[in-house]
């Protein structure tokens, strides 16, 4: 028998993922390219809350695509190890920011910009998902 | 909590994948169930107790006891 077992959470998950981040990503990162290249010119108006947007939908798709996938997975055993990941990544965002806010409150250190943090949520959940894949294979 | 699913598993001659199948999980989730890594719901455990025709706590021993 195959090993892949038909996951329709799954499924619609990538499907989103391929569908709707990907071309939020591609646009993102257009955006970013043009951003560079357009950085002097200050966009302002309609363009800069365009641009804000623009940034901030792909955190939201996000967040919306994978909080519907966890509500309709049926794999107990999956959804615990996305959960303990997540409950990580919060943890550890958590702390870094705290650590970062304090430093730059106290000790002259340049303050984190909101924007990254939510890249850094996902990374260290990403790097918790991996660890944990590990320890129960 | 330990459990005889390998054993179960080793009579009927079936895979991890195959068991997977059968449940509608991942072949992860019975290598962690059977290892003694994570422990199932209810429902989960019924529904394994069902697929060998045998009652949950013939399956899975309470380490507690």
């Amino acid at each position: 028998m195959s090993d892949r077992i038909k996951n329709p959470a799954r499924d619609r998950m990538e499907d989103s993922t391929l569908f709707i981040l990907m071309p939020l990503l591609v646009v993102n990162l257009g955006l970013v390219f043009w951003g560079f290249g357009y950085r002097h010119m200050h966009p302002s108006g309609i363009w800069a809350y365009i641009f804000a947007m623009a940034f901030a939908l792909l955190g939201v798709a996000f967040i919306v695509i994978f909080g519907l996938y966890l509500k309709e997975e049926q794999d107990e055993f999956e959804r615990a190890v996305w959960v303990q990941s997540l409950l990580w990544g919060i943890g550890a965002t958590l702390t870094v920011v705290t650590l970062w806010g304090s430093f730059a409150e106290y000790a002259l250190v340049k303050g984190l910009k909101m924007l990254f943090v939510f890249p850094l949520f996902m990374l260290i959940t990403v790097v918790a998902r991996l660890a944990l894949k590990l320890r129960y294979r | 909590m330990k459990n005889r699913l390998k054993v179960l598993r080793a009579e009927r001659d079936w895979s991890q994948g195959d068991l997977a199948q059968r449940l509608e999980v991942s072949r992860q989730s019975v290598n962690a169930i059977e290892t003694g890594k994570f422990d199932p719901s209810l429902p989960l455990a019924f529904k394994l107790a069902r697929l060998f025709g045998l009652r949950i706590e013939e399956i899975f021993e309470d380490s507690g006891q």
